[in-house]
């Protein structure tokens, strides 16, 4: 029998998800196609085909799903609602798989699965059971499948986390040779928000890259492990909840009680989780004045020298400080 | 304690009743102006919707009048709505004010802060006094919510215009003023007759727009411009689709607020086929409530949100599908602290020309 390819877009909680799904499926036996990293086309499709209203990812998360229509035989979109007691995603991700079917009409038959902890705990499994059977009809095998998926999906989510005692060097007691080897050392910066803004080089115009050019030492929220990101979001006044803020803010809040030099905040215009939750970070940066914050916003234009200039200047402030802190410092 | 509540319509009317005469000092909020919104705009995050700006600007001016506590509703998500009171909050003690946010919502775990919170509202009366009340003001909210409706039917009657603006406005200050079940009844039977008295019953063909959308923006007349009012003018009748009984009832789920919620059903529905799972906010009720007004037999739809709304964007993308499907006209309105007024104007007149010549040709070919 031929093998059924189910396309994935590369975009919004790919990022998240893709490590499960694509085990789940391949060990199913299904083919598997991911759309191409965002490009000037993708976004082109994106924004002819949505809403102009509609926020920056989903309108990119449009342009994947229609690269994809003529390459395969379903598009996985699950409808995300609920995978932590008391939090939820975001309406437009809940609404997603309705937005895609009403915009681009019979192109291609949609999966959605309904992914809800609240109906009963074991959601994930029977939503991914339904995507399952179009596959196989060897119900053991789709349970199999998805045990097996599971546990590694698990383990790799705290892969890579981060070492605290590296986040900010030591300033005092420090003798002129390590003064001069802290002049050279790299810039601390903890870039937080949402994984498909941070991981979508094109979205966020190369962003990351550019830090690290400038011998930038860049964090991100993945790195923190989520315990400590729970323990962070107790200091809220109210709990968040949206599944993906919620590490957004943790992170932020870590990093800043880390002193970690400068925090840029990512968000996409029209975000409406980021409104609120980039006011809570911002209130936070008014008690930890030593760390340099900053809040870029992007949407469909594409213009760099903006960003350039701003990246330059928040940099140039950073580094003008940690020469003026290490001249000033005692000395022996 | 020195109270205010924000506001919304008329939900003035139940001011005395839930502050004033539960022994709390009363601290009207003025009307929402250009000023309130300019605060609100001032110190609200830029992106946020509409309903927090305006409402962060009443409570600013409250809290420059003297308030202590302010008394705002709250929810859990998805919808942003949720959080609005604790942004607003950080963002008046940052500004300086000293006060305490009263905030009802039912809580997830920490069942005291609502315990203290309605501690605080009840100010050392008696239980079945406050009980008692509450389920006042909510008759209140009721009778005031029917003559409202009743507002959008007579307007485009009326036999001398703006007649019908007078009467609601003199029956909410007396609404407002109300202290029993039997005057409130006076109340409605003396502006129900004044309603019969100002109407021109022969008036035929009047087109009917379901006003659908997001619930602040499509309550407050300030924040959609006075849209049902413009409409009322234009000749035309709206049946409003939102409304604080349909809002409170099914979030309370409380005994006290029965029969608010038989309609949630039905409109979830019909949105089924459309949007299959609840977006928060009004997103699901907007589509369920557009193909519902087809099934009516109304003659378009309005839907107004804020300028981000989340739910309301994923409804507006719908609405679309809908709208071709069934073959009914809808308009979308996005509303935001722009207050330039004439090409709203021009989008409802030229969206209610429309409707006029279709109902013409309908009643040609009928």
């Amino acid at each position: 029998m031929k093998k059924k390819k189910i396309g994935i877009p590369y975009a919004l909680y790919f990022y998240e998800y893709f490590p499960l799904w694509k085990e789940f499926l391949t060990r199913l036996g299904a083919e598997i196609i991911i759309s191409k990293p965002t490009n000037k086309e993708i976004l082109d499709l994106g924004i002819r085909s949505s809403l102009s209203e509609v926020c920056l990812p989903v309108k990119v998360f449009y342009g994947h799903v229609i690269s994809l229509v003529n390459q395969v035989d379903y598009i996985l979109i699950p409808r995300m609602v609920c995978v932590e007691k008391g939090t939820f995603f975001c309406p437009k991700i809940i609404g997603l798989p309705d937005m895609v079917k009403t915009s681009l009409g019979s192109l291609c038959p949609i999966l959605n699965p309904l992914v809800d902890i609240r109906k009963s705990y074991g959601n994930w499994k029977n939503s991914l059971f339904q995507v399952g059977q179009i596959l196989t009809e060897n119900s053991l095998a789709i349970s199999r499948a998805f045990s097996a998926s599971w546990e590694k999906f698990q383990r790799n989510y705290v892969a890579h986390l981060l070492d605290p005692q590296t986040l900010r060097p030591g300033l005092l007691n420090c003798n002129n040779r390590a003064k001069e080897q802290l002049a050279e050392a790299l810039i601390n910066i903890a870039v937080v928000g949402h994984k498909y803004l941070i991981n979508d080089s094109y979205i966020n115009l190369n962003l990351i890259e550019k830090l690290k050019n400038m011998k930038v030492n860049v964090l991100t929220p993945e790195m923190v492990h989520p315990n400590i990101i729970r323990k962070q979001l107790k200091r809220l006044f109210k709990p968040i909840f949206w599944s993906l803020s919620q590490q957004v803010v943790g992170a932020a809040y870590y990093y800043f009680e880390n002193r970690v030099e400068g925090i840029i905040h990512l968000t996409s215009f029209e975000c409406g989780e980021d409104s609120m939750v980039g006011e809570l970070i911002h209130h936070q940066s008014y008690q930890y004045p030593e760390v340099a914050y900053t809040e870029f916003v992007f949407d469909e234009h594409t213009g760099e020298a903006g960003l350039n200039t701003r990246i330059e200047a928040f940099l140039d402030m950073i580094r003008r400080k940690r020469r003026n802190e290490i001249s000033f410092a005692p000395s022996w | 304690m020195k109270l205010a509540l924000p506001r919304l319509g008329n939900i003035e009317v139940i001011n005395e009743t839930i502050i004033t005469d539960m022994g709390h000092e009363l601290i009207e909020v003025p009307p929402n102006t250009k000023k309130t919104l300019d605060l609100g705009v001032r110190y609200a995050p830029e992106y946020c919707c509409l309903p927090l700006k305006i409402v962060l600007g009443n409570f600013i001016e409250a809290l420059e009048l003297g308030a202590e506590g302010l008394i705002m509703a709250g929810g859990w998500g998805p919808c942003r709505f949720g959080y609005y009171a604790q942004v607003q909050r950080d963002i008046l003690l940052d500004l300086g004010y000293n006060f305490k946010m009263i905030i009802m919502e039912i809580p997830r775990g920490n069942w005291k802060t609502l315990w203290d919170n309605i501690n605080i509202l009840r100010n050392g009366r008696s239980w079945s006094y406050m009980i008692n009340q509450y389920r006042f003001a909510w008759q209140k909210i009721l009778l005031m919510e029917k003559l409202e409706n009743k507002v959008l039917q007579v307007r485009p009657r009326e036999k001398k215009r703006g007649a019908s603006s007078l009467v609601i406005k003199e029956s909410v200050i007396k609404i407002k003023k109300a202290k029993d079940l039997e005057t409130l009844k006076r109340i409605e039977e003396d502006t129900l007759n004044r309603f019969k008295e100002i109407t021109n019953f022969h008036k035929k063909n009047i087109i009917r727009i379901a006003l659908v959308g997001e619930f602040y923006v499509s309550l407050e007349p300030f924040s959609n411009h006075y849209l049902e009012e413009k409409l009322g003018y234009l000749g035309v009748e709206v049946v409003r689709k939102n409304s604080i009984e349909a809002w409170i009832g099914p979030i309370m789920r409380l005994k006290i607020f029965k029969d608010s919620f038989k309609e949630e059903k039905e409109i979830e529905q019909a949105a089924y086929n459309y949007l299959a799972h609840s977006v928060g906010g009004e997103g699901q009720t907007t589509v369920g409530n557009v193909v519902l007004s087809h099934r009516e037999g109304l003659d378009g739809a309005i839907q107004v949100i804020p300028f981000t709304c989340m739910p309301e964007i994923v409804a507006e993308t719908i609405l679309k599908k809908v709208s071709e499907d069934l073959d009914f006209p809808t308009l979308t309105l996005t509303y935001d602290e722009q207050t330039g007024e004439e090409g709203l104007n021009t989008r409802i007149e030229a969206f209610i020309d429309l409707l006029k010549k279709r109902k013409k040709k309908e009643v040609m070919v009928l």
